[in-house]
Parts: structure tokens; sequence; C-alpha cells
């Protein structure tokens, strides 16, 4: 019966089975149906065409020359790989500045307790301008301040704004969702 | 019969429930224990919980037995002040179970519903700030990524604050600092419930079961005694690192090509 049955295969069937019969595995683990292709390749043009395409890919393929890599390829390559651990060591070590840089900062204002007269400073202004702003108090002035301690906290913006840059451009590639994406692709 | 993949064996479900019911009745514990400590720094609870001074009902009752007539009978008492015990650890201070009970219902409770709240506001943005930090570094990147936040903050906020058009920003600045750190810390529970998920080998349940118990994690080390504080410090850093490194878990990574053109 079973026979009869695969000695009837559709073209599409065949067509299904073309791969595994090429590489040999339908020969392998079902004999029977093996045959049947066979026996359909024989009488049907069109599937023994696939059949001929199917067996002539590897050659083919083999034919195909290979693209030359640009002159530039591997150095790009190198160049990008020694960036990212150059970044990566600069993630870390960019902490020494700032925290260096925190620490003078503290030290000129008096420690926490000059940050804190600051942001108080900064409470009673944003009161008095808020009060000015509906009318029931005067504009408060710009309050003074020394150039050096401006100049600390400019640095002290700039290299943590760097330092975020850096770690925000570090490794994304790792992800476990950008590494499913790839696998996906 | 060897070659069939082995199913990895999990604890069934109500072992979430023992978890997240431990989980709670120690955050409570360690409530008590840190009200135990007494007002002493760093202890942000303890200084405004701790029972210091006795209630009129107890200076009344501490009273000697002379001049005029003793005590009300029906006076109202302060439930706080009722079932008050002596502390078996610390600095002697009063306690009160009650006092721990507030504490995890107020502070534990408004912890777990921010965050359950973030994560079901922004889910998908959730699970891009937890696939990053449970990538290749991703817990000290975020650490690191939040100490320069807040060192940058600090230094621009005080910037701003010598100059009187953008002092109103400044306010603005904090309130996004907080957001971003709020939202970062319910990535960390998050992140923690899956971890406990795979760490015992338990059965997967709603990813808002999972995160509950994760923010419960975090509550109870933010009440670790003396440590909690700085725990909280740097959950809330590393969750506002997490928050600006993933650009509020966007999917797109920052970048500056659509300037480049």
């Amino acid at each position: 019966m079973t026979d009869e049955k695969d000695q009837s295969l559709t073209c599409a069937r065949v067509r299904v089975l073309i791969e595994p019969f090429v590489d040999g595995d339908l020969a392998r683990n079902e004999p029977a149906l093996a045959e049947a292709v066979r026996t359909h390749l024989t009488t049907c043009d069109d599937c023994r065409r696939q059949h001929h395409q199917a067996v002539s890919l590897p050659f083919r393929l083999k034919a195909l020359s290979s693209p030359q890599p640009h002159p530039s390829f591997v150095s790009a390559v190198m160049r990008e790989v020694a960036t990212t651990r150059q970044n990566d060591s600069r993630a870390w070590t960019l902490l020494a500045p700032e925290a260096a840089l925190a620490a003078f900062i503290l030290w000129y204002l008096s420690g926490l307790q000059g940050l804190a007269t600051i942001a108080g400073g900064a409470f009673n202004d944003l009161q008095s301008l808020t009060n000015w702003g509906v009318g029931t108090g005067s504009l408060p002035s710009v309050p003074a301040v020394d150039l050096i301690f401006l100049s600390a906290l400019i640095v002290l913006t700039a290299l943590a704004a760097y330092h975020v840059s850096v770690l925000v451009g570090l490794d994304t590639t790792s992800t476990p969702a950008h590494r499913t994406r790839i696998t996906s692709d | 019969m060897t070659d069939q993949p082995q199913t990895p064996q999990t604890r069934p479900r109500w072992t979430w429930a023992l978890l997240i019911g431990g989980l709670a009745l120690a955050g409570l514990l360690l409530s008590l224990a840190d009200i135990a400590i007494g007002p002493k720094w760093p202890q942000p609870l303890a200084s405004s919980l701790a029972l210091t001074t006795p209630n009129k009902f107890e200076r009344e009752r501490q009273r000697p037995l002379t001049g005029r007539p003793q005590t009300v009978r029906f006076e109202q008492r302060d439930p706080s002040q009722v079932y008050v015990i002596k502390a078996p650890i610390g600095y002697g201070v009063p306690l009160n179970p009650l006092q721990a009970l507030r504490v995890f219902l107020s502070g534990g409770a408004g912890l777990v519903l921010l965050a359950l709240a973030a994560l079901l506001i922004f889910p998908t943005r959730a699970r891009t700030a937890v696939e990053r930090l449970e990538g290749r570094h991703g817990i000290e990147i975020a650490l690191v990524a939040g100490i320069a936040v807040v060192l940058l903050i600090v230094a621009a906020a005080t910037l701003l604050r010598y100059t009187l058009v953008f002092l109103p920003i400044i306010p603005i600045l904090l309130l996004i600092l907080v957001a971003a750190a709020l939202f970062g810390i319910a990535c960390i529970s998050l992140a923690t419930g899956r971890l406990l998920k795979s760490r015992l080998k338990l059965v997967p349940v709603h990813p808002l079961i999972a995160a509950l118990a994760g923010t419960l994690v975090v509550f109870d080390l933010a009440v670790i005694p003396y440590a909690g504080v700085f725990l909280l410090a740097a959950f809330a850093i590393a969750g506002l690192g997490l928050a600006v490194v993933t650009r509020f878990g966007s999917p797109g990574a920052w970048s500056f090509r659509d300037l480049n053109w």
C-alpha cells in the first residue's frame, strides 16, 4: 500500500523532498520514499530540472569567486575594536578625576555644609523669584561667585557629561535582546 | 530515553506566596530593628519614629500619688503608644511593633506601588532597561553612570544657581532626577525578581508578581539598620544611571547620527 501511495507522489511533494533526496538523508531514513522520488524523476521533466539544479548548486557555488575585502577592511575592524577597548577603560578611569574635582569643590566650599548653604540660597532665591513673579516681592540679586569655584564647576560638568557619553556608547551589543535580533537576522 | 531533554525541576506555585510573605515579614522585622537603633545618624526612620519621650498619659501615670485625684477613667490613648516594649537591641529606645508596621505599610507599600506603576505604564521600556542591566557589566555601568549623572546634576544645578534666569530649571531638573531614579529602581526590582525566579528555580508567574518580590527585596535591604540608607542610595544611583544609559528604556540608543547629515 505504501509503495503504491509513494509512487503517485505529486510534483509539489517531490519539490519538498528534493533537498533531503540530494543530500542522501531520504535514502538513509526512508528508502521507499526515496525510491518513489527517483521513479517520479524519471517521468517528470520539471522535477528532473529542479533535481538537476539542486545537485549542481554546490558546484555552482564553489565556482563563484569570493569578493575581495576592501584593503582597509582589516585595519578598520582593528581600529574599531581598539576604540571599544579604549572606551571600556575610560568608562572606569574617568571616575578618578571626577572624584578629585568633587573633593576639591567640597574642600573649597568647606564640606557638605557649604554645599547645603548654596542649596539653601538657591531655595531662598527661588522663593523670592516666585514672589517677584506674583508681584509681592522684589527681584533677588545675582549672587557673587568665586572664579576658581566657577571654573571647577564648569570642568566637573564637562567631565561628567563626557563620562556619561562614554558610558552611554558602551557595549550596547551585549544585551540579550540585541543578541536575539542578530541571531534571528 | 537518555537523549530526551531534561525538563528543569521547578518549585510549586505557592513558593512565590511563601517567598513574598517571608520578604514582607523580613521587612517588618528589619523596620523594627531600624527603629531600635535609635535616632543615630544616618537613620532617617528612627529619628522620626522612635518613642523617645513619654506621652501625656504616661506622664500622668508616673506622677506621685499626692495632691489632686488621679487619672481620668476613659482617657483615649494613641494606638502607637499602647504596645510599647523595651528594645532588646540598640540604645534602649522604647519600641512599638505598630511603628514598624506603619513604616512597612507606608514606605514599603509606596515603593512597591510606584515600582509596579512604572512597570505597568512603560512595559517595553522596562524590558529594554532590564535587558541592559542583565547584559555584560550591566550593573557596573549603571552604577558608574549614576555616579557620573549625580555629579553632573549637582555641578550643573550649582552653576544654574548663579544665573538668575535659569534658577527655576533646578526644581524641574530635580523632579526629572527623582522620576529617573524611580524608573530605574522599578527596573532593578524587576531584574531582582527575575533573578530570584531563575536562582530559586521558581515556576513562571505574572511578571508583576516577580517584580513585587524584587521590590520587597529592595525595601528589605533599604531598612537594614545603618547600611540600609547607603544601600538605598546605591539603588537610586544605579537606577538613575540605568535610566540615563538606556534613555528611559528607549529602544533606540543615544545617537548623534540624525544631526550628521
